[in-house]
């Protein structure tokens, strides 16, 4: 007798269950993320309380930025939360399966598509120009056509070399793929043990190749949005990035830790590296070693270009006050706040306009960045990308170790984007 | 009618106490088992997040395509590789251990429990700065070393070949101090008098090490075994902190692979990875019970 009604209980469960799963599952037929009719901005100050997400530093130093917001529009308040890089992702997609998210988030470039797929993030509107940006930094905010979110800051990647050593060696600033090996040679020559590091393995391998694939002519994508990833322009660029650690002329195998202390020895001519590292330099080698190190745009072949990174800011499409949301997302990328932002944080601005503020124009470890700026490009928003640059990462890997033939390892790099596919549908 | 008042009072006095756990245990550990096992018939992604329930069944294909997938067959052979080398490794330097301190160095053994029992408890985050400037090709202490002795050491953790063992030896140091400590107990528990009457017997150490202390020591032996066992075919911090699965993916494990699968958004495979994970251990439990059980 004792049994029967756990019995009852657990087979009543257990149909629950199953009804649930039978009439649940299934995918519907319409597609993921529609971008509805766009929002528009109202006019007048912005009302309310915007909650606002940010990462790192940008996190803990935004508060200070949001004064001036609430300045301007007394009827604002903005509440910054600094969420720690590491455990962002997660956390945001928590917040977007559960429905409860801040207004406006800090989106890191590569990280866009795949909010959007989970239909977190609302499309940008039509008030908000693309033209004030960098061409690069507005593509990382277009998944499949729909603009979500502006960019806030960029970051790009350069040639650091040590001035004095090519000063010895009466070397000048490489301009093409030939001089930039030469460079590398002549720098050996004054005394480096290696003339260049590039990263040979882990992740991100892919970003530091990929500008020599565009610099070759490659595209990742064509307009149709499917891959071009096997072509002569990726044959030439992986023998071209390979060829410096099978001569010798970069570490077979880089150890990343090593390669400051390596620049400031002496013991490493140059490396590819984006705007953080001249902090690093300086804070290991004291503020007299800047002048012992020159920032230069990378080399070019066919084409000019470089890697754009840094963040984005969208609102989110779930937000509960979007018009302030948008407020503040114009009020931080407007050229003048961005300069602000830039002197707080040392962020490089995402509009152009602000570049020609002397704060930038007139300091030369930074102004080489503009120009860089306008040719880099960013990888595909797409929500693969981070699975496809991880096969990049492995095949490119192969090659310099001289397992795998520039030829072989291209027609590779194509079957594993194309197997992977876009996630788009 | 008294009885089963009675009864029933203290049936539920006894679920009270154990609601806490049950609770817990339901919520944290249950719905997500339950939940990895339906992942791995679906075919769900990042995207379905929002509407867990409306993704398709596939059967077993992410199990298919876990298995023909090369890279999964790598970490799976490098996991193999691993547990193989260092699962003994590690029981038989515990064992050692814990007879050399069991036998001799009285006065000693506090600290040196305490010395091998150390990297158990320290973050791997710590032992992996330390171990990278232990195996640091140029300057490293274990290529000085070698090279007083006149050995161009190999670059440890980005050399093909030498990735894996640098990290089975890194694996064993972490670990041996566990299963020492548990074996050191297990040691004290047999009896003096079992050993005095071999001795008496004409028995010297080596024989009574083979006859008394390790079938003596079998259910402890057992017991470490299959901790060992089921930790290190989870094999993940290792790679995790000091190789990225790398060089060449050499030193990709089974959780590693699960770990990226499901970063990229591949609910469904990773699930269905970690249940072919989930089979090895039971199958490397069930052989070391076979192997290792006390004969009746």
């Amino acid at each position: 007798m004792n049994r029967t009604p756990r019995l009852v209980a657990a087979a009543t469960a257990s149909t629950l269950t199953l009804a649930l799963a039978l009439t649940g599952c299934g995918r519907s037929d319409e597609g993921g993320s529609t971008a509805e009719g766009s929002t528009e901005i109202t006019d007048g100050p912005a009302s309310g309380t915007v909650e606002v997400w940010a990462m790192g530093t940008e996190g803990e130093l935004l508060p200070e930025r949001a004064e001036q917001f609430e300045a301007d529009n007394p009827e604002v308040t903005v509440n910054v939360t600094p969420v720690p890089w590491e455990s962002s992702t997660e956390k945001i997609n928590t917040a977007i399966a559960t429905g409860e998210v801040p207004d406006v988030m800090q989106v890191g470039t590569t990280l866009v598509s795949g909010f959007v797929e989970l239909g977190g993030l609302a499309p940008t509107p039509e008030e908000i120009a693309p033209e004030a940006f960098f061409p690069g930094a507005w593509d990382t905010t277009v998944v499949d056509g729909t603009s979500y979110g502006v960019p806030w800051y960029v970051e790009s990647r350069v040639l650091y070399y040590r001035k004095d050593l090519a000063e010895k060696e009466g070397l000048v600033a490489p301009k093409t793929w030939a001089d930039l090996t030469d460079f590398a040679a002549g720098l050996q020559d004054a005394g480096a043990e290696h003339g260049i590091a590039l990263q040979t393995r882990g992740n991100s391998t892919a970003l530091m190749y990929l500008p020599f694939y565009w610099q070759a002519g490659g595209e990742i994508m064509d307009d149709a949005g499917e891959f071009t990833l096997d072509n002569d322009a990726q044959v030439e660029a992986l023998e071209y990035y390979s060829s410096f650690m099978r001569d010798g002329l970069a570490p077979p195998v880089l150890v990343e830790e090593e390669k400051v202390q390596n620049f400031v020895d002496g013991d490493l001519g140059s490396f590819v590296s984006g705007p953080w590292e001249r902090a690093n330099l300086l804070t290991t080698a004291g503020d007299d070693f800047a002048d012992s190190f020159g920032v230069v745009p990378l080399p070019s072949d066919e084409a000019t270009a470089s890697f754009i990174g840094g963040s984005n800011l969208g609102v989110l499409a779930d937000a509960e006050n979007p018009d302030a949301a948008w407020k503040f997302v114009q009020f931080a990328t407007d050229p003048a706040t961005q300069v602000d932002w830039f002197e707080i944080s040392n962020d490089l601005p995402a509009v152009q306009e602000s570049w020609t503020d002397p704060t930038l124009a007139d300091d030369d470890a930074v102004a080489v960045y503009e120009g860089v700026l306008e040719t880099a490009r960013s990888t595909p928003a797409i929500p693969t990308w981070a699975e496809i640059e991880h096969e990049i990462d492995l095949i490119i890997e192969q090659v310099i170790a001289g397992d795998l033939s520039p030829e072989d390892a291209s027609k590779q790099i194509q079957d594993a984007a194309t197997s992977i596919g876009t996630g788009l549908d | 009618m008294t009885v089963s008042a009675r009864r029933r009072r203290t049936g539920l006095a006894a679920w009270g106490f154990a609601l806490p756990f049950t609770v817990l245990f339901a919520v944290f550990m249950l719905v997500p088992v339950a939940s990895s096992l339906y992942m791995a018939f679906t075919d769900m992604h990042g995207a379905d997040l929002r509407t867990p329930w409306a993704v398709n069944f596939v059967g077993f294909d992410n199990f298919v395509e876990a298995l023909t997938d090369p890279k999964f067959q790598q970490a799976a052979g490098n996991t193999l590789y691993f547990v193989g080398v260092a699962m003994p490794l590690t029981l038989a330097l515990a064992l050692l251990l814990a007879v050399l301190l069991n036998s001799g160095l009285v006065w000693f053994r506090s600290v040196f429990r305490v010395g091998f029992y150390a990297p158990v408890v320290t973050s791997i985050v710590a032992v992996a700065v330390v171990w990278r400037f232990l195996l640091q090709p140029d300057f490293g202490l274990v290529n000085s070393g070698l090279g007083v002795l006149g050995i161009d050491g190999p670059r440890w953790l980005t050399d093909e070949v030498w990735a894996m063992p640098s990290l089975i030896v890194m694996a064993t140091w972490r670990n041996v101090g566990y299963s020492m400590v548990i074996l050191l107990a297990g040691l004290q528990g047999i009896p003096r008098d079992v050993y005095e009457a071999s001795a008496i017997d004409g028995a010297g150490p080596v024989r009574q090490f083979r006859s008394i202390t390790v079938p003596l020591l079998r259910p402890t032996l057992l017991f470490c075994a299959v901790i060992t066992g089921i930790g290190y075919l989870q094999f993940f911090e290792e790679p995790f902190v000091m190789t990225q699965g790398g060089p060449l993916g050499a030193t990709n494990s089974v959780a590693y692979e699960v770990f990226n699968q499901f970063g990229f958004g591949n609910y469904g495979l990773s699930a269905a990875m970690s249940y072919i994970l989930f089979v090895a251990v039971v199958v490397l439990s069930y052989l070391q019970f076979r192997l290792l059980r006390t004969e009746k």
